[in-house]
C-alpha cells in the first residue's frame, strides 16, 4: 500500500505526464490514436480516483495551491491555539487549590493527546491532526512547567527527556514535521545542557559555550543515517537541516567570539579556526549533498558558504573600501558562485548521462 | 520504520505523561516528607508581592525572594536600593576553589591570562546560605546610621549648599529604608556540601540553605586584582502562594517608601525548607494595623 506522499508523487506524474503528452500531440512527434488515448485516460482517472479515496491528494495545480494555504493556516492556527491554551490557564489557575490544578493540568495534557488520536483517526488531510497535535505537546510543557511553579521546583533540564519523547511518539505516528522539529529542540537542549551540567555548570549559562551545541550537530546528522525515514517524507531531510545549523551557527559565533570556545587558546587563533572550519565543512556539505542528491544539504551548505564568505569580506574590506567597491566585490563574488555552481550542475548532468548544452 | 497503532501511540503517551507527572510529584513529597531542613519567619521585606499589572494576566501569586549580597563595591547602592546579588568579601580565591573552580596562576598580575582563564569560566551551581534577620543585616544598618550622620554633619557644616544637603536627604531616605523596608535576608556563605554547611549554621531558625548559582569575577582591593566571585542567582527566585493562604494577603499591595502609610502591606510568612533544599510557604498572615491609642476619657 502507498504512503500518502507516494501518493502525491503519483498523481504528480500522472499531471506532468499529460502535459507532456499534450505538447507531443501539438508538435507532432507522438499521437495517439483516439481510443488508445481514451484507454490512458481512463486508466489514470481510475487510479486518481483510487488514490483519492485513501488519501488526501492534490489532482490538480489549483489544489495544490490551496493545499499550501491550508498548511500556512494550519500552522498558524496550531501557534494561536498553543498560545491561547497557555494563556488560559495562567489566567485562572489562581482560582483553584492545588490539587484541582494538579488534576486539570494532568487532565489537559492527557485529553488533549486522546483528542489528537482521535482526530488522527477522521482527519485524511493531516491538517487538523497537526494543531491538536501541537496543543497536546504545549499542554504537556505548560503541565510539568506549572506543577514547577506551584510546587516550587528547582528547574531542571530532565523536563526535556518527556517533552521530546511526546513530541516525538506524536511526530512519527500522525506524520509531523512540526512536531519532529519540537522534538528536536528538546534534543538540542538536553544534549547541550548536559554537556555543562556534568561539569557542575548551571545549566542557563549553556549557550555561553556554542561547542555544547556541536554534540547534537553530530547526533542529528548520524541518526537519519542509521533509521529508514522512506515512508514520512522530509523527516530525513529536517534531520539533517537542524544538524547543520547546530554545526554552522556555532561556528559562526565563535568564528567572531573567540571567547566564548571551551579552548584555551589565543581568541584570534580560536576565531580563524572557526572560520576555516567553517568554509570547509560547508563546502563539503554542498559537495555531500550534491553527491547523495539532498537538496536541503546543498542548500543549507551554500546559504552558510555565502555567509561565511560575506562575513568575512566584511571583516576585511568593509572599513578600508568605499562602499561602491565593496558591494561591487560582493556582486562579482555572488556571479563567481552563480558560475561555479552552474559547472558543477553540469558537471552532474553529464555524470548522469545527459548531454551538456 | 513502522507506524504505531493508535491505541498504542494513545497509551504510550499517557503513560510517558502519568510518569513524568508521578516523577515529579514523587519528588514535592520527597522535599516535603520529615522535619523541614530550616524554618524562617520573613516578611513583606524579604518576599515581595507581584506588581498590579502582572496580576492582571496571571491569577496565580507568587512571592518573589528578596535577598542580598554585602557587596563592598555597591556600598552606596546596597543602602538606597539593594539589588539581588554580589560579590561579598567571604567569596575568596580559597573559597571559589572550595566550590570547583580553577584558581591556578598569579591572580595579582593584571596582565596575567590566569585572569583571563579565570573569568571565563561558567557559572556553576551551588548551595547558599541565606542569613534572616541577623549579625550582616544589623552591621548594614548600622552602616546607613553611620553613613546618615555623616552626610547630617556634612549638610550642617556647609549651610546652604544644595548637593550636601541632597546628599544628607538621601542618606537619611537610606536609612528609613534599611529600618523599615530593605530585606534582611543575605547571603552570607556558599559550598558543595549541604549537611557541611548546615554543621556550620546549626540554627534552622535563622540560616536557611537554598541552591543558587556563582560566576567568577575579579576585583581590586588595596591596589591588587584578586580573585573573587559573584553570588547571582537562586534556583527558586520566587515562592507560590498556595491557595489556602491566599485569602489574608490577596488585596496586599507591595510597600515602598513615601507611598506605604504605618502598616499597609506588611504580613509574615513562615517559610521551610525540605530535603531537597526547595522552599514552600507554611504560613503567612498580614501584620494587623496598629490600634490607635484612645483618648483618655475624664471621669
Amino acid at each position: 500500500m502507498p504512503t500518502q506522499s507516494e501518493a502525491q508523487g503519483r498523481a504528480d506524474d500522472i499531471r506532468a505526464f499529460r502535459a507532456e503528452l499534450d505538447r507531443l500531440q501539438a508538435e507532432e512527434v507522438l499521437v495517439l490514436d483516439a481510443g488508445r488515448r481514451d484507454a490512458v485516460f481512463a486508466h489514470h482517472e481510475a487510479l486518481l480516483a483510487s488514490l483519492a479515496t485513501r488519501f488526501d491528494i492534490d489532482r490538480d495545480s489549483r489544489a495544490k495551491q490551496l493545499s499550501l494555504g491550508m498548511r500556512v493556516a494550519s500552522f498558524l492556527g496550531a501557534l494561536a491555539l498553543s498560545a491561547s491554551v497557555f494563556f488560559l490557564f495562567y489566567q485562572f489557575w489562581g482560582r483553584f487549590n492545588e490539587l484541582a490544578q494538579v488534576a486539570i493540568l494532568i487532565a489537559s495534557a492527557l485529553g488533549s493527546l486522546g483528542l489528537t488520536v482521535w482526530i488522527q483517526g477522521r482527519d485524511a488531510t493531516g491538517y487538523f491532526t497537526k494543531l491538536a497535535a501541537l496543543v497536546a505537546f504545549i499542554c504537556f510543557v505548560l503541565n510539568l512547567t506549572m506543577l514547577g511553579q506551584i510546587f516550587n521546583i528547582t528547574p531542571s533540564d530532565k523536563a526535556l527527556l518527556p517533552w521530546g519523547a511526546l513530541a516525538f511518539l506524536l511526530a512519527y505516528t500522525c506524520n509531523l514535521r512540526l512536531l519532529l522539529l519540537a522534538g528536536i529542540a528538546c534534543v538540542i537542549a538536553f544534549v547541550a545542557i548536559r554537556m555543562n551540567a556534568w561539569n557542575g555548570i548551571s545549566l542557563w549559562h549553556t549557550l555561553e559555550r556554542p561547542e555544547n551545541v556541536l554534540a547534537a550537530a553530530l547526533l542529528l546528522l548520524a541518526l537519519p543515517l542509521g533509521v529508514d525515514h522512506r515512508s514520512r517524507p522530509g523527516f530525513a531531510a529536517l534531520y539533517r537541516v537542524t544538524g547543520l545549523l547546530c554545526l554552522f551557527v556555532p561556528m559562526l559565533v565563535l568564528g567572531h567570539w573567540g571567547e566564548g570556545s571551551y579552548l584555551d587558546w589565543d581568541a584570534k587563533t580560536i576565531e580563524q579556526g572557526y572560520q576555516t572550519a567553517g568554509f570547509v565543512f560547508s563546502a563539503l556539505a554542498i559537495a555531500i549533498g550534491a553527491r547523495r542528491d539532498w537538496p536541503e544539504t546543498v542548500n543549507t551548505g551554500i546559504g552558510f558558504f555565502v555567509i561565511f564568505l560575506f562575513t568575512k569580506f566584511y571583516d576585511w574590506w568593509w572599513e578600508i573600501m568605499p562602499k561602491y567597491l565593496f558591494f561591487l566585490v560582493v556582486g562579482l563574488t555572488a556571479v563567481l558562485i552563480l558560475v561555479v555552481l552552474g559547472r558543477l550542475r553540469r558537471m552532474a548532468r553529464s555524470r548522469s548521462g545527459e548531454e551538456a548544452p | 520504520m513502522k507506524s504505531w497503532s493508535r491505541k498504542t501511540t494513545l497509551l504510550a503517551g499517557a503513560a510517558l505523561i502519568v510518569l513524568a507527572n508521578g516523577i515529579a510529584l514523587f519528588g514535592v513529597w520527597g522535599n516535603r516528607a520529615g522535619e523541614p531542613e530550616a524554618v524562617v519567619t520573613l516578611s513583606e521585606r524579604e518576599l515581595t508581592l507581584p506588581y498590579r499589572g502582572q496580576r492582571r494576566e496571571n491569577s496565580g501569586l507568587a512571592l518573589a525572594l528578596n535577598w542580598r549580597v554585602a557587596d563592598r563595591e555597591m556600598v552606596d547602592l546596597m543602602y538606597s536600593y539593594p539589588s539581588r546579588g554580589g560579590t561579598p568579601d567571604w567569596l575568596d580565591a580559597d573559597h571559589m576553589a572550595q566550590l570547583g573552580f580553577n584558581v591556578s596562576g598569579d591572580e595579582g598580575d593584571a596582565s596575567s591570562a590566569a585572569q583571563r582563564r579565570y573569568t571565563r569560566q561558567l557559572s556553576r551551581d551551588v548551595l547558599v546560605v541565606l542569613e534572616v534577620d541577623g549579625p550582616v543585616w544589623r552591621a548594614a544598618l548600622e552602616t546607613a546610621r553611620e553613613h546618615a550622620v555623616r552626610h547630617e554633619a556634612a549638610a550642617a557644616a556647609n549651610p546652604g549648599d544644595k548637593e550636601f544637603a541632597n546628599r544628607a536627604k538621601n542618606a537619611r531616605e537610606s536609612l528609613v529604608r534599611e529600618e523599615e523596608f530593605n530585606s534582611r535576608l543575605f547571603a552570607i556563605d556558599a559550598g558543595l556540601d549541604a549537611a557541611a554547611l548546615r554543621a556550620r549554621y546549626p540554627d534552622r531558625q535563622r540560616y536557611l540553605i537554598l541552591k543558587g548559582t556563582v560566576r567568577p569575577r575579579t576585583i581590586v582591593r588595596d591596589k591588587k586584582t584578586r580573585f573573587s566571585g559573584y553570588v547571582s542567582d537562586l534556583a527558586v527566585g520566587a515562592i507560590n502562594v498556595p491557595h489556602a493562604l491566599r485569602p489574608g494577603i490577596e488585596n496586599l499591595q507591595a510597600r515602598y517608601l513615601g507611598v506605604s502609610r504605618g502598616q499597609e502591606g506588611r504580613f509574615t510568612a513562615t517559610v521551610a525548607t525540605g530535603q531537597r533544599l526547595e522552599p514552600w510557604l507554611m504560613a503567612i498572615a498580614p501584620v494587623a494595623a496598629a490600634v490607635p491609642p484612645r483618648p483618655a476619657v475624664k471621669r
